[in-house]
């Protein structure tokens, strides 16, 4: 007569070995960080503006930058004598001219003696110019996500073929292949946009790279994973049939994966969107080019307008991604 | 296609022997249905045959050709097979899939393009409505068909490529007794006018009495029977008249 077994236990003292190791080391990892410095921290931030606790330097701080950006810059005026071509016939649509007397102690050059001189000044005010120009670098930024999706998806297609077991056999061809996505999304793109600024000089094409080369070795690992997750049975069925490894995978796998597809590729165009933003910090091009300049100045105005024009645009790209991602989800 | 097995043998991953010492022959535009219990080697067999298993020991010959690495690339376009388990692209409807089992004939860019020859997309279509499927199944993802809408698929499938050697591993497991017979008439009516050779792996020994000129018997990867259909006499119990 053979033994009943017995229903197969959810935890063993093996888990709970592991469960207990992992707490202690998170406990040490946490003292190192100096957790219990930055909770404290957060519990008077939350609690200060409800006067439960007294206000921190540290909340101080952090509300007079916040206060600063207020109220953010819309408008543009420059100096007439500044502009190149300037016709006052011909002004943009909405802009005016504005005249501005001040008056300045000045040095006589030929009498050398100090006086009160009365400057005239005429500004070009354009009430939206601001925000166009803001509007024009977050275009600018939003091309170089793109294009850095696009250099991404290039590179990584082959990686991904190359690298998923189904489609490779050879596992030295497909751990090469693994190894160079690795290798690819090792360096963050900050980092490498400096190299690439470096090389190819500022502007919107070192940000590209940056984005693009740091992508691919993400797309490449995901597309793989993607493939060797997708059933293997109507591959096989496929290739039984003769067909070459490239259509049997375009007519068996495919359809299988266009939709993690879709949805690897559309993250990775929210996150360059947010991304490119940063690399232009560097001089890699788009908004965070002029924010950088901003903060040097001082002038948190325009900190302000650029910061909501991020905002805006990274809320609007997750609305159309969430739809693009249904579509793609319902055709597939 | 003519079939001869000689001595083949088939041990699983972990050494147990799937399939012993089989010998058989199947002549050209037969209709040999394979019976036996679950695990009696019934896929195996249809496996080695197809080329999608190597045997362990002995050999299968289509056509006087011995099927091994070097002949497969040739011979593979003249198998159409039935999967157990339907092998279907879930997320595609009726007609991608059908068409996939042309694969090994259409021209590399266009199977790459989606832009398929004018005959592989009229034959996709003649054999879904021959398999009594719906004009709305050509586009809507096989996995909201029902298990015997994606079974009629994937015989479709099978047939899409025109091949010599049908190899169908329980064509009419999932389907009506009806549908089996509509099923069934279609692969009868297939193997009689365009002589091809279908082998069939079935539980119900009436279908394979009524539909067969040969029967194979399985049992622990042994046969243990192998004649013609109508000395076929299956053991008291099984299966009803078809």
């Amino acid at each position: 007569m053979t033994m009943r077994p017995a229903y197969p236990r959810a935890l063993g003292w093996r888990h709970l070995a592991v469960l207990v190791m992992a707490a202690l080391l998170l406990a040490a990892s946490a003292a190192r960080m100096d957790l219990g410095r930055l909770a404290q921290q957060m519990v008077t931030a939350v609690l200060a503006p409800t006067g439960l606790a007294a206000g921190s330097p540290e909340t101080r701080a952090l509300g007079g930058m916040i206060a600063q950006l207020a109220p953010i810059q819309l408008s543009d005026r420059r100096d007439v004598t500044s502009i190149a071509d300037f016709d006052p016939d011909r002004l943009p649509p909405f802009a005016y001219l504005e005249t501005t007397t001040e008056t300045r102690l000045e040095l006589d050059p030929d009498t050398l003696v100090h006086a009160q001189v009365a400057r005239r000044t005429t500004w070009l005010v354009q009430p939206f110019g601001y925000a166009w120009q803001v509007a024009g670098e977050m275009l600018e930024t939003i091309e170089i996500a793109l294009w850095g999706t696009i250099v991404a998806i290039i590179l990584s297609l082959p990686l991904a073929l190359l690298g998923a077991r189904p489609l490779m056999p050879q596992p030295i061809v497909r751990n090469a292949a693994r190894s160079i996505c690795a290798a690819l999304r090792a360096f963050p793109e900050l980092l490498s946009a400096l190299f690439l600024v470096a090389a190819f000089g500022f502007g919107p094409g070192a940000g590209i790279l940056a984005l693009g080369i740091h992508a691919a070795g993400y797309l490449g690992r995901t597309f793989a994973d993607a493939i060797e997750d997708a059933d293997q049975r109507p591959l096989q069925a496929v290739q039984a049939t003769g067909a070459n490894g490239l259509v049997a995978f375009r007519m068996a796998v495919l359809p299988q994966v266009k939709a993690p597809f879709v949805s690897a590729t559309f993250y990775i165009l929210d996150r360059n969107v947010r991304t490119a933003t940063v690399v232009g910090l560097v001089g890699a091009g788009g908004i965070g080019q002029e924010l950088k300049g901003r903060i040097d100045l001082f002038e948190y105005g325009h900190v302000g307008t650029i910061l909501i024009a991020i905002l805006i645009t990274v809320l609007l790209l997750d609305r159309i991604a969430i739809r693009l991602r249904h579509r793609g989800h319902a055709d597939a | 296609m003519q079939i001869e097995a000689a001595d083949l043998s088939l041990n699983h991953p972990d050494g147990t022997p799937a399939l012993r010492d089989i010998g058989l022959r199947i002549a050209s535009g037969q209709f040999c249905a394979v019976l036996g219990m679950s695990g009696a080697g019934k896929t195996s067999l249809l496996h080695l045959l197809g080329g999608l298993r190597t045997p362990s020991a002995g050999m299968v010959r289509l056509d006087g050709r011995e099927l091994c690495d070097a002949t497969l690339a040739d011979l593979r376009p003249r198998i159409g097979q039935v999967h157990q388990a339907f092998a279907l692209v879930r997320q595609s409807g009726s007609a991608a899939n059908i068409i996939a089992g042309a694969a090994g004939q259409i021209p590399c860019w266009r199977a790459l393009t989606g832009l398929y020859p004018a005959w592989a997309r009229q034959r996709a279509v003649d054999l879904h409505v021959a398999m009594g499927l719906d004009a709305a199944a050509l586009t809507r993802p096989v996995s909201t068909l029902s298990g015997g809408q994606q079974q009629r698929v994937a015989i479709a499938r099978a047939m899409m490529g025109r091949p010599d050697l049908l190899l169908a591993d329980e064509p009419v497991a999932s389907l009506d007794r009806e549908t089996a017979r509509t099923v069934l008439d279609f692969l009868k009516t297939q193997q009689r006018e365009t002589g091809m050779t279908v082998v069939c792996a079935l539980h119900q020994p009436d279908f394979a009495r009524a539909y067969a000129d040969q029967i194979i018997v399985l049992d622990s990867g042994r046969v243990t029977f192998a004649g013609a259909a109508a000395a076929y006499r299956p053991a008291a119990g099984q299966g009803a008249a078809a």
